[in-house]
């Protein structure tokens, strides 16, 4: 049998035995979450589709599945989901604008000699496929950031409901801090693992610095690490702005009304 | 201004210091490689005029349409004897811009010089590639400096261990390749190690909740990749693309499971922390907590991250190859077939990780008590 059922089959038994109901749920969301995205791949094939508006699309589909699937709707997920999108559209208009101007977009002349037998005038544009794999790639890290802060900070606006907007946004803050680093590291080592290939090829045919650094597929990558870390960085205070704006505003609403 | 004044006055003298030694490197790394030129070996050549030549419309044998664009460009010479001469160029590029693109006044490229030329006429070249140092700088400058603006200490701590891993993965490999009888996964393996411990005792600092969280993290990887090395073998690989496998000088199984393990390590790590760092935070709150009321909470912490840390290296992984899927439908390719050949390895790592991470569950949960019941015993 194939690998990657046997690999598949091994984590749903090891999710359901483990998460239970959520677990399957958590299981079936990948799932989904595969379907979306090859979804959003055949629409980019069209010339006259738009990558970054199905980037967005695609992105509130699968925070949507990741928020509101496997955690249920709630205040909680419903600021996390405002969150994620308002960041993620703020990264689309800064990532169009760097892989535009750093030239990353499309292959490298590492890896164009094995796509020789393949007609690469497909008029579909590059530089906004490239955006949007950047996004794409981060777009798990940042809808769990997200509802890794909106969460406790729903339990401490519950354990004290006169705190103040402000005292709530620092900690929200001071959570998201402590995930910040090993969310990064979550990345950063993902990525690493993905292009070990690529650093043994540049080690094993002695490129100088200058030319690693320089070279499309080095430079498309360290620009994706970076600008995934300013995603995950970037939502903490825009989560916890959110949340406790909204906490507030509710309780406020509520005295109205008694 | 206030505000901003009584904040400068609420630094200490060491906040003060750290901010301006950030600031000079940022000045300095900037000034350097708008002005490193000479550093450089390859001619480099500043674009100052760009005309468009000729515009013509093709269709390739699947339909596709696209643009074909002729540029000429005058630029100048940045390096090198012929220094400060200009250079003429064109340059051919279509409107997809896969393998090619336009570029404008102010870009930076490395050029090859034409040779065979009588005095005084001007210069001609081909472009080779363009100048990126600049922009990977900025953009790593605007990383640091947001990690530091939201993260504060934890931030710095977080940029700290992000170099200090890549200095010991770029070591690690440097030693792969000195060594060449050493297998590579053996010394990914030792790696792993040393990556665990220096990231968690960055963030962490030397206490029991990180040596527990240390001790899940190498548990919970290794017996992943022990599941996934099971499967691989009993299946005999069958599923298992390596032919689109890129930039292959070396063995490319053993290139796919050092991968494995150092990309499963991150999302590991991450669980591990978490587990640890909840369990400490339930026994610190009540020292008097029963292992059950610990295992019961740790299970439904687990329960929460599982879904969002398997999605994250989902898309971590697969995101990457979205530029060859679109080529390959582009190109006519079936659809079994393009993602058979381009995203079996990346599902693999991806479901890889993924057990990693729900068997981390446990086993942290189960380190940490130990942990909890030895410090309970020593009391």
């Amino acid at each position: 049998m194939n690998v990657l059922v046997w690999l598949a089959a091994i984590l749903f038994i090891l999710m359901i035995l483990i998460g239970g109901k959520k677990g399957a749920r958590s299981f079936f969301s990948l799932f989904l979450n595969f379907v979306v995205l090859l979804l959003t791949i055949l629409f980019m094939t069209d010339p006259n589709a738009d990558p970054i508006i199905l980037t967005l699309i695609a992105c509130a589909v699968i925070s949507f599945i990741n928020l509101f699937y496997i955690n249920e709707m709630n205040s909680k997920t419903i600021t996390a989901f405002i969150s994620t999108i308002i960041t993620i559209v703020i990264l689309l208009f800064f990532i169009d604008m760097v892989t535009r101007n750093a030239m990353i977009q499309g292959f490298g002349e590492e890896e164009i000699e094995e796509l020789s037998i393949f007609s690469l005038y497909i008029g579909v544009d590059f530089v906004k496929i490239g955006a949007s794999v950047i996004i794409m790639s981060t777009i798990g890290a940042i809808t769990d950031v997200a509802i890794s802060i909106t969460s406790p900070m729903r339990e401490i606006f519950n354990h004290n409901p006169l705190i103040s907007r402000k005292d709530l946004f620092t900690s929200g803050l001071s959570i998201g801090k402590d995930i910040l680093g090993t969310n990064t590291n979550t990345l950063f080592f993902a990525f690493f693992g993905g292009y070990l290939g690529l650093l043994i090829w540049f080690k094993h045919l002695s490129y100088s610095v200058g030319e690693i650094v320089n070279s499309k597929v080095f430079s498309a990558e360290m620009i994706s690490i970076f600008c995934a870390g300013i995603g995950i960085a970037l939502i903490i205070p825009i989560a916890s702005w959110i949340n406790a704006y909204f906490l507030v505003k509710t309780r406020e609403n509520n005295k109205i009304f008694k | 201004m206030n505000v901003i004044v009584n904040k400068f006055k609420e630094m200490t003298y060491k906040q003060i210091f750290l901010y301006i030694i950030i600031g000079l490197c940022f000045a300095a790394s900037v000034f350097f490689v708008n002005h490193n030129y000479s550093f450089y070996e390859r001619p480099i050549a500043k674009v100052i005029k760009t005309t468009l030549e000729d515009k013509t419309e093709m269709i390739d044998i699947h339909d596709n349409k696209d643009y074909l664009f002729n540029q000429l460009i005058i630029a100048e010479l940045k390096n090198g004897e012929e220094k400060g001469r200009l250079i003429h160029l064109t340059n051919e590029y279509s409107s997809s811009g896969a393998y090619d693109q336009e570029y404008h006044v102010g870009d930076e490229l490395f050029v090859s010089i034409d040779t065979n030329k009588e005095e005084n006429t001007d210069l001609t070249g081909t472009i080779k590639d363009v100048k990126r140092d600049k922009h990977v700088v900025i953009i790593a400058w605007i990383f640091i400096f947001t990690l530091l603006m939201v993260g504060k200490k934890q931030g710095l701590f977080s940029i700290i261990s992000l170099a200090a891993n890549a200095v010991l993965l770029s070591y690690a490999l440097d030693v792969y390749l000195s060594t060449s009888n050493m297998s590579l996964v053996v010394i990914c393996s030792v790696s792993t190690i040393l990556f665990t411990v220096i990231s968690l005792l960055l963030v962490n600092g030397f206490n029991e909740k990180t040596y527990a969280a240390i001790v899940a993290t190498l548990l919970g990887t290794f017996i992943s990749l022990l599941i996934t090395y099971l499967v691989m073998w009993l299946t005999s690989e069958n599923g298992l693309r390596y032919e689109e496998m890129q930039f292959l000088t070396h063995p490319y199984r053993m290139v796919f499971m050092a991968g494995l393990i150092v990309g499963s390590l991150g999302a590991v790590m991450d669980v591990a922390i978490t587990m640890s760092s909840s369990i400490f935070g339930l026994y610190e709150k009540n020292n008097n907590i029963p292992v059950k009321a610990l295992k019961t909470s740790g299970m439904e912490i687990g329960k929460d991250i599982m879904g969002t840390m398997t999605n994250i290296l989902f898309f971590a992984y697969i995101s990457g190859s979205i530029p060859l899927l679109i080529l390959y439908f582009k190109n006519a390719s079936a659809l079994g077939f393009t993602l058979s050949m381009n995203l079996s390895l990346e599902l693999a790592r991806a479901l890889a990780g993924g057990i990693g991470i729900v068997l981390t569950i446990p086993i942290g949960l189960y380190t940490s008590i130990f942990f909890i019941n030895r410090k309970r015993a020593k009391l």
